[in-house]
């Protein structure tokens, strides 16, 4: 909410500048900010426009000579309204406007300029920038604009918290002020109740439901709709609003000024001068003032001439019921609405407003009264008119203080410190809160405005901000109460760095991705229901289609090589029901391209599936897990080749694939090959957390070590005729790992493959009759399951 | 001849016949003749086994020498003619291998860099569903349906009753649902806001979230804490204050700006406060007896700060010029 230090002054006397108050308000809990404080920049005076000539090389461009009083200054000006004699705001070099804009010397279209002639919108005042400010002709060139337009547009913006709704208005921060300088509250209008001659009664009737719970009514006649008065006119623009008429002007006044939003009808539109608030029928479509067509529904509140629709409670007034130029009498509301009731109309219309914003968050039942007493007297000023009925004021609600205890052990348990009594009641009186001594601390009286002080908890929170966070002095003391810290994913955290000092770059993908491109990853998805773009409306069912999108930018940016990986949680369900959507965490690598690149020690090596299958063994056969893996080819959605990956209790723990072309070309990723990804079910090393280690003795005996090279038919597998090996002997036969395969150019069809075997016994040194009978065995398995040879070595 | 001699003449031969083999046929029949297992070399192993036991220690030793010069003799000339591996065990100049060099992602390090420091000082790590009902996001945490305070979260909807959780609060509901007081936690994880996209928002981003309750967990407390992990995180002289605040969840609430040199102000940290006593309520504890306290962060903010990164969407495009910089 912009605030004006100009319209503060109504209501309290303070020295600050925009800057110090701006500061002030931050640490007692209004975050603020500055937009414009004139006396913090320098450089900036009335400037006088001697001549304005067509810039020489620019249609567009004006080239003006600008006297300072004592200088002239030659300065190019974009605005269709510069013009000779005027007097304008001058940013000279040097200058510092706000939004961090510097003024410095510039050459525009090849003519140097020496300063800006300044825009409302450049000096932070509005959003106008279509032209120049033009500031009245009787002043003085060179006088500082600090001293013309500071005392009206020096601002601050506050971003008021949901809570604090008696801060959304001039008085309400006030209020704050006051306390903060320590000075009294002046009232610059009265709300003294005014009486009318005229007997008139307007019949005001509330709604069942409690939807509405005051409704102050009454009529003035004789008023007459013109421009507002500069005063008036100026407080408005002071917070970057635009002057429409006298009467519009009152209402938006009243709401910046008290907070109490108040609405006025052309009394002459309505059926008749009666209010009833109802409820809208379903499907009633109304008119509003902002000249669109709402659809309502049987939970909006409406106000009613009790035959039509006039205004959207709280929210929004009724075209038809509007006051216009030719508007003579009029109907002043000012009501108290629930907030409930408020909020869920306005949510449901997307409809925000000024009005709404306020009653949403709960106004003063009392500042009805007195806004609608306040607007009968503006009225009165400004647009003439007298009240001509007696005030209705229907009313079904308490209007009197609430009462909340303050216990002094609470504070004290709360703080951690002792907090004065006296500043706590300093305090609590500085917030107009009548305080009693009590047994246990204070008995308040809870004013109205502060519909936010309803607990002890909320008193506390006032006494603490008031005291200056930074006076309640910090404590901390855990040596003494250590406990265990446990965290379930340390030992995927120790996983993670593990990949990345294999050469894996870690991913970060978003979680929302297309549903087109989720879908091609058959699996159910999951969708939101408000998406911000259709680019992002579902659930990753799968980390793949982020790698994937990671390979393809990093290729169209000049990386040919990838290695990559990513942890997070993937989700599913067969619908939106909570019971019925998985979400699990999951891992999954994917690589491409080479580990390593041609050099001068060694030709290239790629990132191939059998360089995943070599990480899996790496992750899984870590001794401590003490897993035996499996690999098990299964059909997959996508990938052209894929293979679970089993422990030993035949558990599926991960699997390893080939990404498809199809699937890659659906997606539009660069490569079509190649592409080789990695699944690890991270759950195992949560499980296997609290693994225990048991050593094996060290074997004190040399382990001998054999080659075998067979001639075999191209199409076996060579892992079957390890696997045959290697059940040959379990006791001293320690490992066979094939070494060579060498195909001849000339005859494909057959392979000769060799392998390196080892042999080691714990129990004694192995002599060459122990190893050579496995041997045998081995040609002898091999030769007959293979239809292999033995090739002479 | 004395096992000595042949020794000597097996070394001169191999390495006169090893020079005049050019071809890789020849080489392969230098290498059987040899090397095989029934070569030259394997023969004088046999000869070697029918050695008296007095001598089988001198020779062994020197049997198994030659073995080594022999075989790495050959492999110079069978790797000479492959590549230029003689050249590179001598030029040191050479450039060493280049091997691949990953990363562990920065939001992770960040993350585990918070967690560290909490975890010193006794806060275990707890995790909970990104999915979740509105209850364990909004209304157990004092955000009834229709209260203003849920336009501080634009939240995702997966249905009108479930959303994509706005902060990892819901995983502290949960906590306290299954576990009596005193907690000390922290909990960390992804949160989804529906903002529009830009370089300072992004529809999600990671948060760690701290809840401590007890019977005598202060405000002062609270600032203590706060102060160590500031200090820990971003110096020992780091400028910090505490400024009020207001979220639904706790009260009284604050703001925690660090002091930024360079930029010559202020910037906002986290979030924290005193548990809003309905809080409690909710999750069925006695808010006479117990209180405590509660805070939050952004790791991107945090990161972005630390390491001077202007854009959030960098974190989430995982391009490997900007994640091979950490």
């Amino acid at each position: 909410m912009k605030v004006s230090l100009h319209w503060l002054k109504r209501f309290v006397d303070f020295d600050l500048t925009a800057t110090e108050l701006a500061d002030m308000l931050t640490m007692r809990g209004f975050e603020s900010e500055v937009v414009t404080d004139f006396d913090n920049i320098d450089n900036l005076v009335v400037g006088d426009v001697l001549t304005a000539k067509k810039h020489p090389n620019a249609d567009k461009l004006k080239l003006c000579s600008v006297s300072d009083g004592s200088e002239t200054f030659s300065v190019v000006c974009g605005a269709p309204n510069v013009d000779s004699g005027q007097k304008i705001v001058f940013a000279k070099v040097g200058a510092i406007l706000p939004g961090d804009f510097k003024i410095g010397k510039a050459k525009i279209r090849g003519i140097e300029s020496f300063g800006m002639i300044c825009s409302e919108k450049e000096l932070g005042i509005s959003e106008e920038h279509d032209g120049i400010m033009v500031l009245d002709s009787s002043l003085k060139a060179g006088t500082p604009i600090k001293k013309v337009l500071g005392p009206i547009f020096n601002a601050i913006d506050i971003e008021v918290t949901p809570d604090k709704a008696f801060g959304l208005s001039h008085r309400g921060i006030a209020r704050e002020v006051a306390t903060m300088v320590n000075a009294k509250l002046k009232t610059p209008i009265s709300a003294v109740k005014l009486n009318s001659k005229s007997k008139d009664v307007i019949s005001v009737e509330l709604d069942k439901k409690n939807g509405c719970t005051r409704y102050i009514a009454g009529v003035m006649k004789g008023v007459k709709v013109g421009p507002s008065p500069q005063w008036l006119a100026d407080y408005l623009k002071s917070v970057g609003q635009k002057s429409i008429n006298n009467l519009v002007d009152i209402s938006n006044f009243m709401l910046l000024e008290i907070g109490h939003p108040t609405h006025i009808f052309d009394l002459n539109k309505l059926a008749k001068p009666a209010i009833k608030v109802s409820w809208a029928k379903k499907g009633e479509k109304f008119d509003a003032l902002d000249e669109e067509t709402y659809e309502l529904s049987n939970d909006h509140m409406v106000i009613t001439d009790t035959k039509n629709t006039i205004a959207l409670a709280g929210i929004i007034g009724g075209m038809d019921s509007s006051v216009t130029d030719t508007t003579t009498e009029v109907l002043i509301e000012s009501a108290y609405f629930d907030p409930v009731v408020i909020r869920k109309g306005s949510k449901k219309l997307n409809l925000l407003s000024e009005a709404s914003r306020r009653f949403e968050r709960g106004t003063d039942p009392n500042a009805a009264s007195e806004a609608f007493n306040m607007i009968v007297q503006l009225m009165q000023e400004v647009a003439g008119g007298t009240l001509e009925s007696i005030i209705t004021d229907e009313c079904s609600m308490n209007l009197s203080n609430s009462k909340v205890e303050l216990s002094s052990e609470k504070l004290l348990k709360y703080a951690g410190q002792v907090i004065p009594s006296k500043n706590v009641e300093s305090i609590l009186k500085g917030l107009h809160i009548d305080i009693k001594k009590s047994k246990k601390g204070w008995s308040c009286s809870i004013p109205t405005f502060r519909t936010d002080l309803s607990s002890e908890t909320d008193l506390i929170e006032e006494v603490f901000r008031c005291y200056g966070y930074d006076n309640i002095k910090s404590s901390f003391n855990y040596s003494s109460i250590m406990q265990f810290a446990n965290d379930e994913e340390s030992t995927i955290f120790s996983l993670k760095h593990h990949l990345s000092s294999l050469g894996f770059h870690q991913s970060y993908n978003n979680s929302l991705e297309d549903l087109e491109e989720v879908k091609l990853f058959g699996k159910d998805p999951i969708s939101v229901m408000n998406p911000s773009s259709e680019r992002m409306n579902t659930l990753r069912t799968t980390l793949h289609l982020g790698l994937l999108k990671n390979l393809d930018f990093n290729y169209r940016n000049g990386s040919s090589n990838t290695m990559i990986y990513e942890y997070g949680t993937i989700f599913e369900g067969k619908s939106e029901k909570l019971e019925s959507i998985t979400q699990n965490s999951s891992l999954s690598c994917l690589v491409h391209g080479d580990l390593f690149s041609k050099n001068v020690h060694f030709d290239s090596i790629s990132a191939s599936f059998a360089f995943l299958k070599g990480i899996a063994l790496n992750i899984f056969e870590d001794k401590k897990l003490n897993i035996n893996i499996k690999l098990l080819e299964e059909k997959h959605h996508y990938c052209e080749t894929y293979f679970a990956i089993l422990d030993g209790r035949k558990q599926k723990i991960g699997g390893i694939g080939v990404i498809g072309e199809t699937l890659l070309n659906k997606l539009d990723i660069a490569h079509k090959h190649d592409v080789v990804v990695l699944d690890i079910d991270p759950t195992i090393f949560i499980d296997y957390r609290n693994f225990k280690i048991k050593v094996n003795d060290v074997v004190p005996y040399p382990a001998v070590a054999r080659d075998l090279n067979f001639k075999m038919d191209s199409s076996i597998s060579v892992g079957d005729v390890t696997t045959a090996i290697k059940s040959v002997n379990q006791s001293i036969l320690q490992t066979v790992l094939p070494v060579d395969i060498y195909i001849s150019k000339k005859d494909k069809s057959s392979k000769d493959v060799l392998f390196s075997l080892t042999f080691q016994s714990p129990k004694k040194t192995l002599e060459d009759n122990d190893v050579n009978t496995v041997i045998t065995e081995i040609i002898n398995v091999v030769s007959k399951k293979f239809n292999a040879k033995l090739r002479d070595n | 001849m004395s096992l000595d001699k042949t020794i000597k003449g097996l070394k001169a031969s191999f390495s006169k016949e090893l020079s005049k083999s050019k071809t890789s046929s020849d080489l392969e029949k230098f290498r059987i003749k040899y090397l095989g297992r029934n070569g030259k070399l394997a023969s004088l192993f046999e000869e070697f086994n029918k050695l008296p036991a007095s001598e089988k220690p001198r020779f062994g030793k020197e049997l198994n020498i030659l073995k080594n010069e022999l075989s790495s003799m050959y492999q110079d000339v069978v790797g000479g003619s492959k590549g230029s591996s003689i050249s590179n065990n001598t030029d040191f100049s050479l450039p060493g291998y280049n091997l691949p060099d990953g990363n562990v992602h920065p939001l992770e390090q960040i993350t585990y860099e918070i967690k560290s420091i909490f975890q010193s000082i006794g806060f275990s790590v707890a995790y909970g569903p990104e999915i979740d009902d509105d209850y364990h996001n909004f209304e157990a945490l004092n955000v009834p349906k229709h209260h203003p305070a849920r336009d501080m979260q634009d939240t995702f909807f997966i249905n009108p009753n479930t959303v994509l959780r706005t902060h990892t609060s819901n995983v502290q509901i949960h906590l306290m649902e299954n576990q009596d007081p005193p907690l000390r936690h922290i909990c960390c994880g992804r949160v989804y806001r529906n903002e529009a996209v830009s370089y300072k928002s992004f529809c999600l981003f990671n948060q760690v979230e701290g809840l401590v309750i007890n019977e005598d967990s202060s405000f002062a407390e609270m600032k203590g804490t706060l102060e160590y992990f500031v200090q820990e995180m971003f110096g020992k002289n780091t400028k910090m204050r505490f400024r009020p605040s207001y979220f639904p969840f706790t009260e009284p609430s604050a703001e925690v700006d660090i002091w930024n040199e360079k930029l010559n102000q202020w910037m906002e940290i986290l979030g924290c406060g005193m548990v809003n006593p309905n809080v409690l309520t909710n999750v069925g504890y006695d808010n006479k007896k117990y209180q405590g306290f509660a805070f939050g962060m952004g790791i991107e903010r945090i990161a972005m700060i630390k390491y001077g990164i202007k854009d959030i969407r960098l974190f989430y495009q995982n391009d490997k010029r900007f994640l091979e910089q950490f």
